[in-house]
């Protein structure tokens, strides 16, 4: 905890950080307070895993971080500007995030390379929209963000025609095309089997390649360590451990979870 | 006495029930016999009449021919009153009925009055807006399709709203999510996943505004002309042969648009 206030410390505006997050509480009333005194920094390129038990705050920090609910307290700042500081910079922070679903949320009936130029929709002008005609430009980058999930063979397959791993990674490739600086993804592969959850996060680790930042709510502790570079563990709402992935060991994980009568089933 | 009081509180329940089930069986017996009386229906008489009406059936056998092209060109004509009437309604309907889907609407402030107006339409016949444009457009069949398109109009923009408000909202909400504005949302990510029941839906409508627009001919009084008023014409003037005719023709134009809307709709799935 106080290496991260001191890291926290460290991170004020403009230093390069695309995620900041100070001391956010959230709470629901009557009785429950989600997040307790939440903060932490994410940087350019770090891939960061969050973990804990259901009920432990996760949903409400990605929310919290996409400016859905207001926190109670605390700030949230992305590249550093205070999202909350005025309706401008909440939108200008919400083109900056890009959002990673657990069911994919892809449009069916368009094809994988239609629904990677979803990203393009706030940067290009809005007849270009309505009659579907993208710059050149607009298509390429989206073919090469085909590429970097390696899917870049399947561009004209229709959405609902490809396997559940496949449609994860062409969300990966929206969230590239939309030129975001820090991607949040909640339980992304909850929803899938054990080899299309290691494609799609190896897809993310290419996300990262790029310079990216990604955030992922995981909850198995062995796909957090193989390919996260910090895991931050949250417990009732407040953060219990935020360690570069090598350091945090097996034993000291599944501490989170027992304390909390229930065992990590990884 | 003490050992029955259990059993006793319950009787005032049944014999409650009892009376209910009495009484609404009465009201339904009072409204069905009031109804007979109003629509004066008389069986006897259908029992006199039914010779009378077959003996027009045999004087219409063979149809009349010799009328065909006239009559092929009025045929044309419903159908045609049908296709734009529905056409019209439909490009009217397409941004109504984003304002009337609750999950896309873009604020509520215009969700309800959008809702009212179209419940308006809906409830309003296509006969009797027809009626009220004859004063504007004078008889003819534009009367007709100006009516066909407002009650059509309303029909078709609740039917597409229902079908906007039952699609999966996630994808809308990754799009938005993009920092999309909601209209580029709608265009790009709404209009293909709902646009095989928006197509499915209008053409329904054709298909029910071809029986429409016939029926219009029939009841004359708004001389939209078509084959329905073709069909009234020869009843009038008792000329069974050419009344058959017709009334193969209905059949047969009705048969063909079912069969091709519904071939449409199956490659759509």
């Amino acid at each position: 905890m106080a290496a991260t206030e001191a890291r926290v410390a460290r991170g004020s505006a403009g230093d390069g950080l695309v995620a900041l997050a100070k001391g956010l509480t959230k709470r629901y009333p009557p009785a429950v307070t989600a997040l307790t005194e939440v903060s932490f920094a994410v940087r350019p390129g770090e891939f960061v895993a969050v973990l804990g038990p259901s009920g432990a705050g996760k949903t409400t920090l990605f929310r919290c971080l996409t400016g859905l609910p207001r926190p109670d307290g605390g700030t949230v700042s992305i590249s550093g500007r205070d999202i909350w500081e005025s309706p401008r910079e909440l939108s200008s922070a919400r083109r900056a995030l890009a959002l990673i679903f657990q069911q994919f949320n892809l449009i069916r009936r368009l094809s994988a390379l239609e629904n990677v130029l979803v990203g393009r929709l706030a940067h290009v002008p809005t007849w270009r929209v309505v009659l579907r005609r993208f710059t050149r430009a607009d298509r390429q980058l989206a073919l090469r963000c085909l590429d970097t999930v390696g899917l870049v063979d399947r561009a004209y397959t229709r959405a609902d025609e490809l396997s559940g791993g496949q449609q994860q990674r062409v969300a990966i490739a929206r969230a590239l095309a939309q030129d975001a600086k820090i991607i949040l993804a909640d339980e992304p592969v909850a929803s899938l089997d054990p080899e299309s959850s290691a494609t799609v996060l190896e897809s993310l680790r290419s996300a990262v390649s790029t310079g990216v930042a990604v955030v992922a709510s995981l909850h198995q502790v062995h796909l957090a360590r193989a390919y996260a570079d910090r895991i931050i563990a949250l417990r009732d709402g407040r953060i219990v451990a935020d360690a570069p992935a090598s350091r945090l060991d097996a034993r000291s994980i599944e501490l989170i979870y027992e304390k909390n009568g229930e065992r990590s089933q990884a | 006495m003490a050992t029955v009081a259990g059993g006793a509180g319950d009787y005032p329940e049944r014999s409650r029930h009892r009376l209910r089930f009495v009484l609404i069986l009465t009201l339904v017996a009072v409204f069905y016999s009031a109804s007979w009386q109003l629509a004066q229906v008389d069986p006897p008489r259908l029992l006199v009449g039914l010779p009378k009406m077959a003996g027009w059936a045999a004087k219409a056998w063979p149809p009349a021919t010799d009328e065909l092209p006239v009559l092929l060109r009025r045929t044309a004509e419903t159908i045609a009153m049908a296709a734009i009437g529905t056409t019209v309604a439909a490009l009217l309907a397409l941004p109504l009925c984003v304002l009337a889907a609750r999950n896309v609407t873009p604020s509520m402030a215009l969700y309800y009055p959008a809702r009212w107006f179209l419940n308006a339409l809906r409830g309003v016949d296509s006969f009797v807006f027809a009626l009220l444009f004859v004063a504007a457009v004078g008889l003819g069949p534009f009367a007709g399709v100006l009516g066909i398109a407002l009650h059509t109009w309303g029909s078709t923009a609740k039917l597409w709203a229902e079908a906007i408000e039952n699609i999966p909202p996630g994808p809308l909400e990754a799009a938005a999510a993009t920092g999309a504005s909601r209209l580029k949302v709608v265009a790009y990510a709404l209009f293909p996943d709902v646009a095989p029941s928006l197509v499915s839906v209008g053409l329904f409508w054709w298909e029910f505004n071809v029986r429409a627009s016939t029926v219009l001919g029939v009841l004359g009084v708004v001389g939209v002309g078509g084959i329905g008023q073709e069909l009234k014409n020869s009843m009038d003037l008792l000329l069974f042969p050419r009344l058959l005719t017709i009334i193969l023709l209905i059949l047969g134009t009705v048969t063909v648009i079912d069969h091709t809307s519904e071939w449409l709709r199956r490659k759509l799935e």
